[in-house]
Formats: structure tokens, C-alpha cells, sequence
């Protein structure tokens, strides 16, 4: 009875398990980080999350579409080099802005591409979001030819250092990157988008505009890979022109670890966003236990065939049960 | 308000092939009108282009006298134009009241959607069907945990929720029961009174007499003719429908059930099965005889005949020519010399982007040596495809250009090439036209009389009446009467399917 119960749970909450592990890995990080709760290391914690976070974010939009973006860390590259190559230290209120919004033009345009390649011309997601990575990652390295450029600093040393009511900014942003998806899933598009992902012809059969949904959710997923970036400079203060690559699988793996299916139709931003936490928290717990950084990429892929495979487990073992 | 809807001379091509050569039609609200034809006759070609999932190449298309052009489906609804699917529209993973709204959801503040009304209107919806449906289906279920049968009748509210003023039901009927039938056309009956227009599609006959007051009537793409149904027949209906091709009334009568030597060996013995819904099941079949399941849809018929498949793990007893077997896979089925024919070819039978070679052969690859003699398969194919009498291009050609009846007939053939001893059949004729329904009971027929022990469910209770020796009706997993010689009649039937009467055979009747 208690199993079936869970398992209720799990399909209405499909968050569940990233939850539990979360508690687990908070565990075993408090026990070799006995500081780890102070607000200092919390919130330096949660600005070294973010920017994983708010590209997760964008990456779970297109996975429930049924779809993978493999480009969104070069986006993220294109956006940085674009912002720490045009912003001094010292850049005024209303060029910050500016610079801002070009970054996050480019991130939507990037998007489009993909969502053009995608949804118009119905190429595979995986190889041409792949190929296109190489584009932004070539535009990247043309604006940005090596590690350099800056940040406007009082900006910089705002964002780091804020903590309203004690709590960490990146917290704030992260529950209104949960607010802001829980909105746009209770709005038709929302619903679109799930649709999409579940089925795509019953859903153009339903009248459901399956194309531009799918180009939409690029789009977003580029928009919102510019923001990352901008997190991503603000904490570092200058660019790197492969600065987001090694983003990409992660962000798929904190969308795995969430409970979003990757074949699409299913899952939110939510269990990202404590997918992103997991990530981290592992890797502090790795780098505080002494151990090679290389476990890392080991734990990302069992975590990702952990994953995959799961469904197939679980069905393994009712069948299993039943005989 | 009311529609009148007229379509005419439409053509539609794909690739060169052309599945609707003049297709016309009018109807008009207040009216249920019959859409009839043979499988690939172009009646759901003819339907889609009418509800904007395809475009015509030819023709004109009027709604009340104007003409008008479909971009998509959603150009349609505008015009207040729906259709029920037969491939079902509906999106697994999300609830029955998100899929029946999807796209024209009650909204609050013209942005968010208002899941209060929506979940109250779906109620209002669900009970249309109450006492038809299991108390299961709530507004709140995915339509993914849904049988069949709740998800057709999902599909049928998620088309009404348009409030249109013409509906096209294409084969809606094809997975319900009786009493979901029955209740769907006194829903129509009273649509109809309400000025809706209706289209019916359907295979069986007695629905269209039961319900429709016109039938038009297309063949190899063509309108053919018209009739009000008051003044026609069954028979001249199905003359219009199959031109010169083998009547589907002359359905092939048995002989006198052959005598059967209680001495043998059962081909098939099953001994207190139990498996997903099937409770407590024994039966034997024995060579040479053509055992039928009836009953309601979903009491378990599936899941006996996928148990004994080795598809479905089970607990009892089971054995083959008096020898136990207890099957983990398929696979060991087939070695059996065990043949299961699904009604769902597209997803079970079928692998509908391979050529009609790939399929035939799929199962019995393993005959023709390393490297694969090529020019052998190829023969035993073509010899097959050639004995059913199967209507392609090439056997290059890919499965998902076949019409339903063809289509079905490859996938009785890749396993007749393997020479069953055991075949199981699960709804084979779903879907399937008259003159191809009428080649598949001469057929097993055919493979009968050769000896092969045949255990058949069928939600048409008059292919059980005509073709079994013997019908067993399941009601909750459970056999609940066995009908043989004259108490093989159709109120037997349809009483013991609603578990109207004990019928004669005890609990869980067993022949052996």
C-alpha cells in the first residue's frame, strides 16, 4: 500500500525523488561541511548554482516539447563574449541595460535557429543543435578571441553580495523561475507545450500550432541562455570564450534528475532547478571528500543512464511481482 | 444554427497514388448520414479533408453554400466542423479534462486557464456516458491509464466539447461495447434533434441502419451512389460497396461443426489462468476447432490470449498437445509453433515504415540460412501475399501503404508462413472492410479444416455466431457461459455478455 502511495505521489509530483536525493546529498555535504548552512556559504553556493539553474530552466521548456537543445552552453559562450567585451567596469545604468538586451537578443536569435532548423525544416533536434553549437561556439571565439573583457563592477558586487531578508539572491531568482514556469504552464501555451511533447500529431489534430510551439520553446531556451550567461559574468567578472560548454550536459542532466522525461510530455522547471542543486551539492561533497574531479563526469552519466533506464526497471520489476 | 455541407468532385493524390478520385457528399443538420465503403475506398481521406487534417487537390468544398478552404484543422472548428478520430487524438500523459479542452480552454483573465470550470464542465461531459463507463474515468485521470473503449468515449466528449454543428464519427464505434453503442446513439438521436449534422463511419451494418437516415456510398475513391435508408437493404448496400467483389453477407458458413475426438489431446489445455484481468480461466481447443471469445470489450479477453502467447506472465497451468509449457516470451511461443494476431496492427502487428517482405518474413527469417536466400523469401512472399489474394504494389513497397483489410492480411500471412499449429486472434477484423473481412473467415476457415486449432475473440457478435464451433463469453475475467450448437444463437450471445443470464456450461466451462 505504502509503494502504491508513493508511486501516486511520484506521477503528481514527479519531483519527489530529485527532492529525497536532494535531502540525502544535503546530508552527506553537512556532515563534511559543517558550515555549509551559514549565509555566507549559502549563498555563495546558490550564485555558483544559478547560472545552471536558469539555463536548466530553458532546457526543461524544450525537452517537454519533445525536443534536446545541445547548444544552449554555447549560447551561453556567445552571450558572455557579447556582454564582457561591450561593458567597462564602469559602464552607466542605461548602457548596462542596452548591452543587456543585445545579449539577450542574440540568445533569442540563437534560439531561433535552432528553432528554425527544428521545427520548420524538421531536422533531428540532437544533430542540429549540435551543429549549430559550433556556430555560436565560432561566434563566441570571433567576438571573444581569448579569456578576457569585464563586468560592470558595482553591478557585479551588488548581485554577489545581496541577500534580502538574509537570504541569498539567487534563491529569490530561483523561485521566480518556478513562479514564472508554474504561470506560463497554467496558460494555454503551457498546455501546448506538454501537448506537443506528448503526442504531436494528436495535437495538430486538436489544432494545436505544433511548429511554432516547438520554435517558441528554442527560442526561450536561447533567451533564457542569455540570462545565464549574464549570471555567469556577473560572478566571474570577465569571459571566456568556452565558458558555457561544459554547461550543456549538465543542464540535461539536473532536466534527468528532476523527474522531466527526456522523450518529452512530461515534467517542470521546478525539478530542474533541484536538479541543478543535487549537481552542485554533489560536487561540492566530491571536491570536500578528496576525491579525483574526474568522478565527476562518471556520476553525470550514471546519473543520465540511471535515468534513462529507470522507467524500464520499475516495469521490470512489477512484471516480475506479478508472475 | 444550423450547417449544410456540400463536397464535391474532390480528388486527393499522394505520390502519384490517388485515394480519392470524386468524392461527394452533402449533408445537412438534422441529419445522420453514413459514410460507407471498403477499406482504401477513400472514406477517411474523404473525412479529413472535410475536417482540414489534408487538403484536397481537386474539388470544392461549400459550407452553407460557400466555398471554402481548410488550412488545418483548426480552419474547420472555426466553421464549427469536428471529427472523432479513429486513430485517437488524445494526448497520454495529459488528464481526460486537459485533453478534451485542449485548445479551446475556459480561460480567466483571457490568459490563465480556468481548471474550476473545465474540471466541472468535464464532469458535466463524463456524465453524458454515466453507467456506460467504469467510475474510473474522472476528469483528473491521464488518459494513458484509460482502456480503450473510456478513451474513444473521451475522444467522442473532446469533439461535442466544441459544441459543433457537424461531427464526423470515423469509426467511433470500432473499440466500444454494447451499451456504450447504445448509449452513443441515443446521444446522437438526440444531437440530431438539435440540428447537429452527423457523419457516421462505421463497418457494421446494423449501427448504420440503427442510426443514420442516409448512406452515401463510396467505392475505389469514388462516390457511388446515395440512399435513404429507409428504402434500402442490406444487400443493395453492400452490392454498391464491393461492385463484384465477394459479398461480405456471404459469410462463410462451417460445416457441421466436425466431431472432434474427445480421445486427443488438446491442442491448447489451460488449467485456473490467472493473468492481469483474467481470473481463473480453463479451457481447452482442440485441433481442427475454432473456439470463440465474446463478451464485452476489455473483460479479459486480451490478456488470455497474450498469457497464452507467453506475452503476459500468468500463474496456472497450461499445455500444448498435453505437454506443460509455462512461456516467459513470445519467442518460445512461436517455437511452439503458436501464432497471435493482434487487432491493433499498427502498433503490435506491424512494422508499417518496412516493406510487405520485412513483414511477412520477420518471424521465419531464421528458415532461409546465412547469408539470407533472398530469392527464396522472396518466392514464399509473393506465394503468400499472392493465396490472400493481397492487393500492393510490390513487395518493396512499405506496409503503411497498404489500406486496413490489406494490411491486416500480412499480418495473418507472416504467421501462416510459419505454419501454426495454435493461432490466436485477437480481433483480427477491426477496421477492416467488408470484402477483406469476408477472404479472412474463408481463411480461417480454410486453416480449420487443415487442422489448426484456432481460439478467436471478436467484439462483432456475428462473427462468433458464424464462424465458431463454440463461443465462450468472459465477463470480469471469468468465463461465464459457453455457447455451442443451438444455444449458439445471438440472444444467448448478447444476454451472456451483459451477465444478463447464467447460461448452460458450468463455471468456467470447460470442454474437456
Amino acid at each position: 500500500m505504502s509503494r502504491f502511495d508513493f508511486r501516486r505521489l511520484n506521477a503528481r509530483h514527479p519531483y519527489l525523488l530529485a527532492l529525497l536525493l536532494l535531502a540525502l546529498a544535503l546530508a552527506v555535504n553537512y556532515l563534511l561541511q559543517p558550515n555549509l548552512f551559514q549565509s555566507r556559504v549559502l549563498n555563495s553556493n546558490m550564485r555558483t548554482f544559478l547560472p545552471l539553474m536558469i539555463l536548466a530552466a530553458g532546457q526543461t521548456i524544450v525537452i517537454i516539447t519533445g525536443g534536446i537543445d545541445l547548444s544552449v552552453g554555447a549560447i551561453v559562450s556567445l552571450a558572455a563574449a557579447v556582454l564582457v567585451t561591450n561593458l567597462s567596469p564602469d559602464a552607466a545604468a542605461g548602457q548596462i541595460a542596452l548591452i543587456v538586451l543585445a545579449a539577450a537578443g542574440v540568445g533569442m536569435a540563437a534560439g531561433a535557429l535552432n528553432g528554425f532548423c527544428v521545427a520548420f525544416l524538421r531536422l533531428q533536434p540532437i544533430v542540429t543543435t549540435y551543429a549549430t553549437s559550433f556556430i555560436f561556439s565560432g561566434l563566441a571565439l570571433w567576438i571573444l578571441p581569448r579569456p578576457g573583457g569585464s563586468m560592470p563592477q558595482q553591478l557585479a558586487r551588488t548581485y554577489r553580495s545581496a541577500a534580502p531578508l538574509g537570504l541569498p539572491l539567487g534563491i529569490y531568482i530561483a523561485i521566480l523561475l518556478i513562479i514564472g514556469w508554474t504561470f506560463l504552464r497554467s496558460t494555454r501555451f503551457g498546455t501546448y507545450l506538454v501537448a506537443v511533447g506528448g503526442r504531436p500529431d494528436a495535437a495538430y489534430a486538436s489544432g494545436v500550432p505544433v511548429t511554432w510551439v516547438r520554435f517558441a520553446s528554442y527560442v526561450l531556451a536561447g533567451l533564457l541562455a542569455a540570462f545565464s550567461a549574464l549570471a555567469l559574468t556577473l560572478l566571474t567578472s570577465s569571459g571566456d570564450p568556452r565558458m558555457g560548454d561544459a554547461m550543456t550536459l549538465d543542464s540535461i542532466v539536473a532536466v534527468v534528475l528532476g523527474g522531466t522525461r527526456l522523450s518529452g510530455g512530461q515534467g517542470g522547471v521546478a525539478g530542474s532547478i533541484i536538479g541543478v542543486a543535487i549537481l552542485g551539492l554533489i560536487r561540492n561533497i566530491i571536491s570536500f571528500a578528496n576525491v579525483p574531479t574526474w568522478w565527476q563526469t562518471l556520476v553525470d552519466a550514471l546519473i543520465i543512464i540511471t535515468a534513462l533506464a529507470a522507467p524500464g526497471l520499475v516495469r521490470l520489476l512489477r512484471s516480475r511481482r506479478q508472475a | 444554427m444550423s450547417i449544410s455541407l456540400t463536397a464535391r468532385h474532390i480528388v486527393k493524390r499522394f505520390s502519384g497514388v490517388v485515394a480519392l478520385a470524386e468524392g461527394d457528399l452533402t449533408v445537412d443538420g438534422g441529419e445522420v448520414v453514413a459514410l460507407l465503403g471498403a477499406n482504401g475506398s477513400g472514406k477517411s481521406t474523404l473525412a479529413k479533408i472535410i475536417t482540414g487534417v489534408l487538403a484536397p487537390d481537386e474539388g470544392r468544398l461549400e459550407v452553407d453554400g460557400q466555398a471554402v478552404t481548410f488550412s488545418s484543422p483548426q480552419g474547420a472548428i472555426r466553421r464549427g466542423i469536428t471529427a472523432v478520430y479513429q486513430e485517437l487524438s488524445l494526448i497520454p500523459d495529459m488528464t481526460v479534462t486537459e485533453n478534451i479542452w485542449l485548445n479551446h480552454e475556459p480561460m480567466r483573465w483571457s490568459v490563465r486557464v480556468d481548471r474550476t470550470q473545465a474540471r466541472r464542465r468535464t464532469e458535466e461531459l463524463l456524465a453524458l456516458f454515466q453507467g456506460a463507463v467504469s467510475p474510473a474515468l474522472m476528469p483528473e485521470t491521464p488518459v494513458a491509464a484509460l482502456p480503450p473503449d473510456e478513451k474513444q468515449i473521451v475522444e467522442i466528449l473532446k469533439a461535442l466539447s466544441r459544441e459543433p454543428l457537424l461531427m464526423i464519427l470515423d469509426e467511433a464505434t470500432a473499440s466500444l461495447d454494447a451499451r456504450q453503442v447504445s448509449r452513443l446513439f441515443k446521444l446522437m438521436d438526440a444531437w440530431k434533434a438539435d440540428g447537429m449534422a452527423l457523419v457516421f463511419v462505421s463497418h457494421r451494418m446494423e449501427e448504420i441502419f440503427r442510426v443514420a437516415d442516409r448512406a452515401v456510398v463510396l467505392r475505389n475513391g469514388r462516390t457511388v451512389g446515395e440512399r435513404a435508408m429507409s428504402d434500402v437493404t442490406e444487400r443493395d448496400l453492400v452490392t454498391l460497396m464491393v461492385g463484384d467483389e465477394p459479398s461480405a453477407a456471404a459469410v462463410a458458413q462451417p460445416d457441421a461443426a466436425q466431431p472432434v475426438d474427445p480421445s486427443a489431446r488438446p491442442r491448447l489445455q489451460i488449467d485456473r489462468l490467472r493473468s492481469g484481468r483474467v481470473h481463473d480461466v480453463s479451457l481447452a481447443v482442440h485441433d481442427g476447432e475454432l473456439v470463440g471469445l465474446g463478451g464485452l470489450r476489455g473483460q479479459g479477453q486480451d490478456d488470455l490470449l497474450l498469457a497464452v502467447f507467453g506475452a503476459l506472465p500468468f500463474t496456472g497451468k497450461m499445455a500444448l498437445a498435453g505437454e506443460e509449457v509455462k512461456f516467459n516470451h513470445p519467442r518460445q511461443a512461436v517455437k511452439r509453433d503458436v501464432a497471435y494476431v493482434p487487432g491493433e496492427r499498427g502498433s503490435q502487428g506491424l512494422l508499417l515504415i518496412r516493406s510487405i517482405l520485412e513483414n511477412f518474413q520477420l518471424p521465419s527469417w531464421v528458415r532461409y540460412g546465412t547469408p539470407l536466400k533472398m530469392g527464396q523469401a522472396r518466392q514464399d512472399a509473393a506465394q503468400m501475399g499472392a493465396s490472400l489474394r493481397l492487393v500492393m504494389a510490390s513487395l518493396d513497397a512499405p506496409v503503411s501503404s497498404l489500406s486496413g483489410g490489406n494490411a491486416q492480411k500480412v499480418v495473418l500471412g507472416k504467421w501462416l508462413l510459419r505454419e501454426p499449429r495454435l493461432l490466436l486472434l485477437n480481433d483480427p477484423t477491426k477496421g477492416v472492410d467488408v470484402g477483406a473481412k469476408a477472404e479472412i473467415y474463408q481463411l480461417l476457415e480454410d486453416l480449420r479444416r487443415a487442422g489448426t486449432a484456432i481460439l478467436f475473440y471478436s467484439s462483432e457478435d456475428e462473427e462468433l455466431l458464424n464462424l465458431c464451433d463454440r463461443v465462450l463469453v468472459m465477463q470480469d475475467g471469468r468465463i461465464t457461459a459457453e455457447l455451442s450448437g443451438v444455444s449458439l444463437q445471438k440472444e444467448n450471445l448478447v444476454a451472456a455478455s451483459m451477465g444478463a443470464v447464467e447460461q448452460a456450461g458450468d463455471q468456467g466451462g470447460s470442454s474437456s
